[in-house]
């Protein structure tokens, strides 16, 4: 039977949940040994395969069109898909600019911060993604396993990680289960 | 007794026993949130809801009083799904992300609360609201975006305190907890009792001094005495690194968790600098010495009955009664004690207060009157000079010189028949409306109860053996005593300073800060040792300064106005060459010969 396949990527986050996934240390060895993992944001491979994978994670709530993007995307070739820290799960530290909204969020950084000069400028690149309210992974697709967690422990990740490279669906709960 | 059964276990309980307190009292387990054990039941937040076999909908357990025959379930998968729906209504009204908030953590009862449910995200995700923040408290934050509405702010406030600052205002999901009638918090009525941020299950109440220094399980808790004032609250002392970080009112305390700013906030300002070593004056310079040759020189100086010589009642009775055997040897015991008992005040219908200002002092006497007032409790203040309470009094009568008001009354009392004992008419008086009407209104008190300072004096004593604020069953009359330990000075007979003419100078701080009266009595002492923790300007003019521990450092009993000997354990290391109050008297004793 070939090794179940498991690709991650990340999003609106501040890629803590990919450096707590490294933080298994020489456990990941034993995730190697159980899965086939393919594209991550630190491998080789950046997207998932099209054939699709048996374990999709994400990091990171969605901010903009290009996170959309990759969430569905993530999404359509998963079987199941992770939700991989409060940002996914929540929305996160970056959702807290919904409280002010976007344009007020990118006032305040982009014009009116301290180490601005006169010539502050808000991106208007047509390339850029299009940026929307922040939102937690669930809000765009369904999602199939939360792990919170700011970071999410790597006892926890590497739980996870196990139990679904064996086929199992991880419990999240009691000494497993953090929002901070 | 009632019989119930909760998640079938027969159950046996007192009459008017809540649902919730009949499983506490069994260790079954029901979440709770607006919930305090040490407040009244609310009912708010429904997390507590149980099912009662009978009743149509789940029901909030902690206002549900048990009934015979009742059979209750706390666990089911409908609770279990309810409760769930519950806290993830409360995470989306406002902002609970967790990540940034200084409870998160152990110290969140809200998050704790979601773990208990397995709750892993929210189905609802928030409003994405702007609550107003409050800082303009010095000692606390109210943050309204962290807060779950469970009241347990407001009713701390009036059933701790009694102050009844904090309400609320507007309603729903948009209720807002506010000062008064809705002032800044720091320019409000607040008191900075911080009961309300004791109490706070969330982050929506934080102190500024313990933000951010560590959760709950960071830090080591001591359960000793507030050295404040003489009701001697039960504190719990939080530290981290030999600093205090926090203190808390102990709830398992006769105080019952109450504390006020001076138990709980003034610990933490920052102290004067701190004497690290004994001091000597060498050519007209305090210069550092030797233990030895400090406690030599100190010696030389102490000669009983001919040094004048002072203790802080802030001290520990062990520092005292060293103190007094050096000192004041021959010093008479106090005579019996008329001592009142602070527990007359919880259920008495009429307090009078003569000569003290319990917003000035001894605050948490004050808190045990002002929450018994809504209850009908009614106030007759006496002060000749300006009280904080003239305007909350129901009668408040201003004294003028020499007018003896308790001997009025008393009078009054005898006149009109009203006494609760045997009495003579007595002589006809002529005391004022006022007066009269003050008299008729204590005398008619079921449990009438005295607070008073100083000295009694006779015509105190008469009306409360009249009025039965002191009889064979009450001990209502309640003396304010002043500084932690002056109970136990004055049964030692070292409350006053002694001042033998041409005297050398012994002056035992501890850690308190001489009075510009001591100050003056010691303007031209020619030798002056000083016993203190904290450099000041008594220990400038000093020969001899012998540094001392500070309350949190060292062990002691401490004899609290209604003669509890209350017991101080230290939740500080002192630094290194400091000595505790009663060793260094102990020492000096034997260093002078006066000992063995």
């Amino acid at each position: 039977m070939p090794k179940p396949k498991i690709s991650s990527d990340w999003m609106a986050g501040c890629s803590g949940c990919h450096m707590s996934l490294l933080d298994m240390d020489e456990r990941i060895l034993e995730i190697i040994e159980l899965a086939d993992l393919r594209a991550t944001p630190i491998t080789d491979l950046k997207e998932p395969d099209e054939s699709g994978v048996d374990v999709g994670i994400l990091e990171g709530g969605i901010n903009n069109s290009s996170n959309e993007e990759v969430a569905h995307r993530m999404r359509a070739r998963s079987k199941i898909l992770v939700a991989l820290g409060d940002c996914a799960v929540f929305g996160g530290v970056p959702a807290l600019r919904n409280m002010c909204g976007t344009q007020e969020a990118l006032r305040r950084a982009y014009i009116e911060a301290e180490s601005n000069d006169e010539s502050g400028k808000i991106p208007d690149d047509p390339e850029l993604a299009t940026m929307s309210n922040v939102r937690a992974l669930h809000e765009v697709v369904d999602v199939d396993v939360f792990i919170p967690g700011c970071p999410p422990d790597a006892d926890v990740i590497y739980y996870a990680l196990k139990e679904l490279a064996q086929g199992r669906m991880p419990e999240i709960k009691n000494e497993k289960l953090h929002w901070h | 007794m009632i019989n119930l059964t909760i998640n079938g276990k027969p159950i046996t309980v007192e009459p008017d026993t809540t649902v919730l307190s009949a499983a506490r009292q069994n260790g079954i387990h029901i979440p709770t949130l607006c919930d305090h054990p040490h407040l009244t039941p609310y009912g708010g937040c429904r997390l507590c809801v149980v099912e009662v076999k009978g009743m149509r909908v789940p029901i909030a357990a902690c206002t549900l009083p048990a009934a015979d025959g009742m059979s209750v379930e706390t666990d089911t998968p409908a609770l279990r799904e309810s409760r769930a729906t519950i806290l993830n209504l409360l995470f989306s009204e406002r902002n609970h992300f967790c990540p940034f908030c200084q409870v998160s953590g152990n110290d969140c009862q809200l998050q704790q609360a979601a773990y208990g449910q397995d709750i892993t995200h929210w189905d609802i995700q928030p409003q994405w609201k702007n609550f107003p923040v409050d800082t303009s408290h010095p000692h606390f934050i109210l943050d309204n975006n962290r807060c779950i509405l469970c009241r347990r702010c407001l009713r701390a406030c009036a059933e701790m305190s009694g102050n009844f600052t904090i309400s609320v205002e507007e309603r729903g999901a948009a209720t807002l907890i506010i000062a008064d009638n809705g002032v800044p918090f720091g320019e409000s009525t607040c008191v900075s009792c911080g009961s309300c941020v004791q109490v706070c299950p969330t982050g929506a109440l934080i102190d500024r001094q313990s933000a951010y220094l560590g959760q709950n399980t960071h830090l080591t808790t001591t359960k000793t005495v507030c050295a404040g004032c003489s009701v001697g609250c039960g504190i719990t002392v939080y530290t981290r690194d030999n600093r205090i970080v926090k203190i808390h009112g102990d709830w398992d305390a006769f105080n019952a968790g109450t504390i006020c700013k001076t138990g709980r906030f003034t610990p933490l300002e920052p102290a004067p600098a701190r004497i690290q070593s004994p001091l000597i004056r060498v050519a007209g310079k305090l210069t550092p010495t030797s233990w030895e040759e400090a406690l030599a020189a100190a010696a030389e100086a102490v000669k009983p009955g001919q040094t004048a010589a002072y203790a802080s009642p802030r001290l520990p009775l062990e520092s005292l009664r060293a103190f007094q055997q050096i000192f004041a040897p021959q010093a008479a015991p106090a005579a019996e004690s008329v001592d009142g008992k602070l527990d007359a005040l919880r259920n008495a219908d009429c307090v009078l207060i003569l000569g003290v200002d319990l917003a000035k002092t001894h605050e948490v006497l004050g808190f045990m009157v002002k929450r018994n007032l809504p209850k009908g409790t009614k106030l007759i203040v006496i002060d000749p000079a300006p009280n904080s309470w003239d305007e909350l009094a129901h009668i408040a009568i201003k004294p003028v010189a020499e007018q003896d008001v308790p001997a009025e009354m008393a009078a009054v009392i005898r006149q009109n028949g009203l006494a609760r004992i045997p009495t003579w008419p007595g002589a006809s008086v002529s005391a004022d409306e006022t007066i009269t009407a003050a008299a008729e209104m204590f005398a008619r008190a079921v449990a009438p109860a005295i607070v008073y300072a100083g000295d009694p004096g006779q015509a105190l004593l008469d009306l409360a053996k009249l009025t039965g604020v002191v009889d064979s069953e009450r001990s209502g009359l309640i003396p304010v005593k002043g500084a932690a330990n002056s109970a136990g000075a004055i049964q030692l007979g070292v409350d006053k300073a002694l001042w033998p003419e041409n005297a050398t100078a012994y002056i035992a701080l501890g850690d308190d800060i001489p009075s510009p009266e001591l100050l003056a009595a010691l303007e031209n002492i020619p030798f002056l040792v000083v016993q203190s923790a904290y450099e000041n300007a008594l220990t400038d003019r000093a020969d001899v300064v012998l540094p001392a521990m500070t309350w949190a450092e060292q062990p002691g009993t401490y004899l609290n106005l209604d003669g509890r000997a209350q017991t101080a354990t230290p939740s500080l290391t002192a630094p290194a060459g400091v000595r505790d109050n009663t060793s260094i008297l102990e020492i000096l004793a034997k260093t002078a010969g006066i000992t063995n």
